[in-house]
């Protein structure tokens, strides 16, 4: 978004004062001899210097104003859509439900006696059984679309190590199939979190799940755990899979939003992420070497901090 | 933990006894059932805290059988115990909303552990919603 960073003001202009007193000082050594020149110089060059590092530090404040501009700016989008499509997802379940039953009905109907003998009743059976095969598709997703609405957080202690080791140990054997190997940097002695574990789980897996899938056959994903500044805990998962492109990696926390062939995925399984880590009160971001895999990581508060958000 | 009640759900019966016996030899109050359909059933007139449910089972699988208890009893927290794991399956049964996987042949202090933090969550669950254990 605003990558570039305008100065609130001129640069000219900042240095305004530094200017008058040279040209003040120049003013004096022509009426006065160079040595008061000289001791003009000394003013201006403490204006200077002041000036540059008040405008230095303008320069950072900005930037990480519109850092943090753009982070709200895509956790509020989210919440929207995430809203919208809740929304959405609540109308359409009562119509799924009906097709559903009804078709069910339909087969029940097609078992009794006066159909039984009807010519295509095969056909018919199985046409309305594919219905109830895509009607439960449909639940599924506006299932997740809900829970996506109303996720709610339980705190509990949580040694993040194990459960990162416990999420890997469940898909190891899976992607071992694979000739995915599974590097483990954990930090020793890192700090417990307060924190929803499940939600954790569902996030670790999902990252994992991204991860493998990316890679396909033959590769690596390494997961670093570590203790960031601010006393965060980081959890870092990095594959050396096929990367994302740079027009896809802004897109990739939105919901729907997927790569994968139509029926493949729901593109529901990073913005659930997104909105899980969020509710944690942490952040997740995305980067990416194009042909060199990708880095998901995660941020969560330790402690305390978290308690009062949770609990709502 | 005196009031914590556990309900194991498999189909293989050697291996429901002795996780029974040796859960109650630990001092929990530990029943078994070797179905989904069971399950769902006892659940209806017993209290049960924390269901250790395999994933693996004929009839209702243990998916399934997550998927409609905890739409039945929202508060009950679910282990999954699962012989192979798969990253497929496991995104499956965080997502229906169980508590957490432990791996067949499930270690004992490692259940326990897993059992007493489920339970440590179902009872901040119900404090939130103003229900106190029953």
């Amino acid at each position: 978004m605003a990558s570039k960073t305008e100065l609130p003001f001129n640069t000219v202009q900042s240095y305004t004062s530094s200017i008058l007193i040279v040209l003040a000082a120049l003013l004096l050594g022509f009426t006065n001899g160079p040595w008061y020149f000289a001791g003009g110089l000394l003013p201006a060059l403490v204006s200077f210097l002041g000036t540059r590092e008040l405008l230095d530090k303008v320069r950072k404040a900005n930037e990480q104003k519109c850092f943090l501009d753009e982070q709200l700016i895509q956790s509020r989008k989210l919440a929207d859509i995430g809203e919208l499509s809740s929304g959405i997802a609540h109308e359409i379940n009562n119509p799924l439900a009906i097709i559903g039953q009804e078709s069910e009905w339909g087969i029940h109907l097609l078992q009794t006696d006066e159909l039984r003998d009807f010519k295509q009743v095969n056909d018919l059976t199985d046409s309305l059984r594919e219905i109830t095969r895509q009607v439960e598709r449909c639940k599924e997703i506006t299932h997740r679309l809900l829970n996506f609405a109303k996720i709610e957080t339980l705190l509990q202690r949580v040694d993040v190590n194990r459960l990162v080791e416990d999420m890997t140990k469940l898909v190891e054997r899976e992607t071992k199939q694979h000739r995915i190997h599974i590097v483990r940097r954990f930090q020793k002695d890192l700090p417990p979190v307060v924190s929803d574990a499940p939600l954790l789980r569902q996030v670790i897996l999902n990252l994992l799940h991204n991860a493998a899938y990316a890679i396909q056959k033959d590769g690596a994903i390494t997961l670093t755990t570590r203790l960031a500044d601010q006393g965060q805990v980081e959890i870092i998962v990095t594959d050396t899979g096929s990367g994302i492109s740079e027009e896809h990696l802004s897109k990739i926390f939105n919901p729907f939003f997927t790569t994968k062939p139509p029926g493949k995925g729901t593109g529901l399984g990073l913005s659930i992420c997104q909105r899980i880590i969020d509710k944690l009160g942490g952040h997740i971001s995305v980067t990416c070497e194009p042909g060199h895999g990708t880095t998901f990581t995660i941020r969560l508060p330790q402690l305390l901090d978290i308690r009062q958000k949770g609990e709502v | 933990m005196e009031n914590l009640r556990v309900l194991v759900v498999d189909d293989e019966a050697d291996f429901l006894e002795t996780i029974v016996m040796r859960l109650r030899r630990r001092k929990i109050d530990a029943s078994g059932v070797d179905s989904g359909k069971k399950a769902l059933e006892i659940v209806e007139n017993e209290r049960f805290d924390v269901v250790v449910l395999d994933v693996l089972m004929p009839g209702l699988d243990g998916i399934e059988t997550l998927k409609l208890l905890k739409k039945k009893k929202p508060f009950i927290e679910v282990i999954i115990l699962t012989g192979h794991g798969s990253v497929e399956s496991g995104l499956q049964g965080m997502q229906f909303g169980a508590f957490d996987y432990i791996m067949k042949p499930a270690d004992l202090d490692e259940l326990l552990e897993k059992i007493q933090q489920a339970y440590e969550r179902k009872r901040i669950h119900e404090e939130r919603h103003g229900l106190s254990g029953e």
